[in-house]
């Protein structure tokens, strides 16, 4: 028997958030930690069974049940068919929505600011490039809205409640780069507060190089990582390392100068043209000895940082990152893989602006993931 | 082999519509039996319809033993090891006679699972899996059903929302039939043969959600 006292079996249930039928996000209530639980659990692998969710997070599979039932209501998680004719009872897997959430990102970088929406698998939906004239980030604020406006405006009319928010990937110096250069007294701050106001979503904020890697942990080849080496080669080439899902950055002057503007100087001191190297170009056109040489630079920059750090922390997994053409990232996997024999080097699968994917998984991470 | 427990009233036992409660589809055809097609071999489907049974009271009229609560635990011990038990009940506690609003159904059937969960009739000795189907709502013509039925096609509406939230506070596996059925017009509250057919598949569908681990 063993009923807590008092008894309170025959007292009327207690009508808990479900019984809210409201379509739609539940834009204000606070996500229960077990239903982050079962959102994270299904981010990391689609296609599991309410008994499995049960068993990897210690629900018994009624709550287990409960829980899927609120979040199939609210269109977060979708039924798939029933898998037959395999060994043992059938089973129908539970997956994330892909439109049961979206989210949109900005990433910020010296030469071009990146605007995408993307949906609650991480699929981009849409994506807008900005020029960003170097050093001048926040003269555009009015673009930047309309940029904002544009990729809510791709999904249909009843899709747009559920939007989850928006993400800012901004690289650290931004605010003394917009002090500096326009001396207009637009902060970080202000243009967040702008955006809020205006587009009356929340906005999060996070530092660019670690939103990428947050994005790709969220939904690229680092899904099923632990810990790895991140690399993001944009201007310039910068790391994070990842230990048990926790981005650690190190100090901001590791950031190495063997990106893209060094390519950009190199090509520039031979008159060639360089614009194409800061576009969303999916390929580049020849660029001769300037491309090869600083190719080699970056590699052998690359592994040099592997073998220092691989001293003093293990780990088994590079990712790298880049909205250059994919093959400069396959190319440098490749020579990381030559050169070390226990470490798998993996092209970023996030390919399409990465810090503005990144940027767009925070109102994921913040609103629906355990963190 | 696991064990399910199909407990319900004339809906279950596969009472015709418009027909006496001697006359029953066949076992193949009331949806316990489209669940057994369904599930296949590896279960083992317990067939326990009564018309007129109700969730917890004596009928004073059709008689003590349409109350669901105490042929409930004979019924457990009779069948147990139980994976999984089923209750479809409420439209007979909507009879005039009990003058019972949704709320106290729902409650009704939260007795019924406090009951299960104390005599914990699953697999060593532990509570069940539970699934709560709420009955397909009754058609606002009952027939001959009228004055007994008087003031129940509203209620019954009313029952899939009161079940499901005693579902999620006690925590319970939940299937709304009327999401895939109607009551025939024959009577206003019976299924027929094509809803048995549905209503068997769709609870297929939700008892294979459940998931069940590769083990026994």
């Amino acid at each position: 028997m063993g009923h807590p006292l008092p008894d309170m079996r025959f007292a009327p249930p207690n009508p808990l958030r479900i019984a809210d039928r409201a379509s739609g996000l539940n834009a204000l209530s606070v996500r229960s930690y077990n239903e982050r639980l079962v959102l994270s659990l299904l981010l990391q692998n689609e296609g599991m069974s309410r008994m499995e969710i049960g068993e990897k997070t210690g629900l018994s599979a009624q709550t287990a049940s409960v829980i899927v039932r609120s979040l199939e209501q609210e269109g977060l998680v979708s039924q798939g068919e029933a898998q037959r004719g395999r060994v043992g009872p059938p089973t129908i897997p539970l997956s994330l929505n892909p439109e049961g959430a979206y989210a949109v990102g900005v990433g910020f970088s010296r030469r071009r600011i990146d605007v995408a929406l993307i949906d609650f698998i991480g699929t981009v939906r849409f994506h807008k490039q900005l020029p960003a004239e170097e050093l001048n980030l926040f003269q555009r604020g009015g673009d930047l809205l309309a940029a904002i406006r544009d990729a809510m405006g791709s999904l249909p009319a009843g899709a747009r409640g559920r939007i989850a928010g928006i993400g800012l990937a901004v690289p650290d110096e931004i605010d003394a780069m917009a002090a500096t250069c326009n001396g207009s007294g637009h902060s970080l701050k202000a243009l967040q507060a702008e955006i809020e106001e205006q587009i009356k979503l929340p906005v999060f904020v996070q530092n660019d190089i670690t939103a990428a890697a947050g994005g790709e942990s969220m939904f690229g080849v680092a899904k099923p990582l632990n810990d790895y080496l991140f690399f993001y080669l944009g201007a310039r080439l910068q790391s994070r390392l990842i230990l048990n899902h926790q981005i650690y950055k190190g100090n901001s002057s590791t950031s190495f100068d063997h990106g893209l503007m060094r390519l950009e100087n190199a090509l520039n001191a031979r008159k060639q043209p360089s614009e194409i190297i800061w576009s969303s170009s999916a390929e580049w056109p020849e660029l001769g000895e300037a491309y090869s040489e600083w190719l080699g630079e970056c590699s052998n920059r690359l592994k040099a940082s592997i073998s220092a750090l691989i001293q003093f922390v293990e780990f088994k997994t590079v990712v790298l990152s880049s909205h250059a053409p994919q093959r400069i990232a396959n190319s440098l996997c490749a020579d990381i893989n030559r050169e070390f024999a226990n470490i798998d080097a993996l092209p970023a699968r996030v390919t399409v602006s990465p810090k503005a994917v990144g940027a767009a998984s925070l109102p994921f991470s913040s609103r629906f993931m355990i963190q | 082999m696991r064990s399910v427990l199909c407990y319900g009233d004339s809906n279950t036992h596969g009472q015709i519509p418009g027909k006496g409660p001697l006359e029953r589809y066949g076992p193949d055809e009331r949806w316990p039996g489209v669940l057994r097609a369904q599930l296949g071999a590896g279960w083992y489907v317990i067939e326990e319809g009564l018309s007129g049974r109700t969730t917890v009271h004596d009928d004073p009229i059709e008689g003590a033993h349409k109350n669901g609560r105490t042929y409930l635990r004979p019924c457990l011990q009779s069948h147990a090891t139980l994976d999984l038990v089923i209750i479809m009940l409420g439209t007979n506690d909507l009879k005039i006679r009990f003058n019972k609003p949704p709320s106290e159904v729902a409650m009704g059937i939260g007795c019924l699972v406090y009951d299960i969960k104390e005599l914990a009739p699953g697999p060593g000795g532990t509570t069940p899996e539970i699934m709560i189907v709420a009955p397909p709502p009754m058609q606002d013509d009952v027939k001959e059903w009228k004055s007994i039925f008087a003031g129940a096609p509203e209620k019954s509406r009313l029952l899939a929302l009161e079940f499901e939230v005693l579902a999620d506070s006690l925590e319970l596996h939940f299937f709304d039939a009327g999401s895939v059925v109607s009551c025939s017009e024959a009577d206003g509250f019976h299924i027929d043969a094509e809803a048995h057919r549905l209503l068997g598949t769709a609870l297929a569908r939700a008892v294979d959600a459940i998931g069940w681990s590769r083990s026994t």
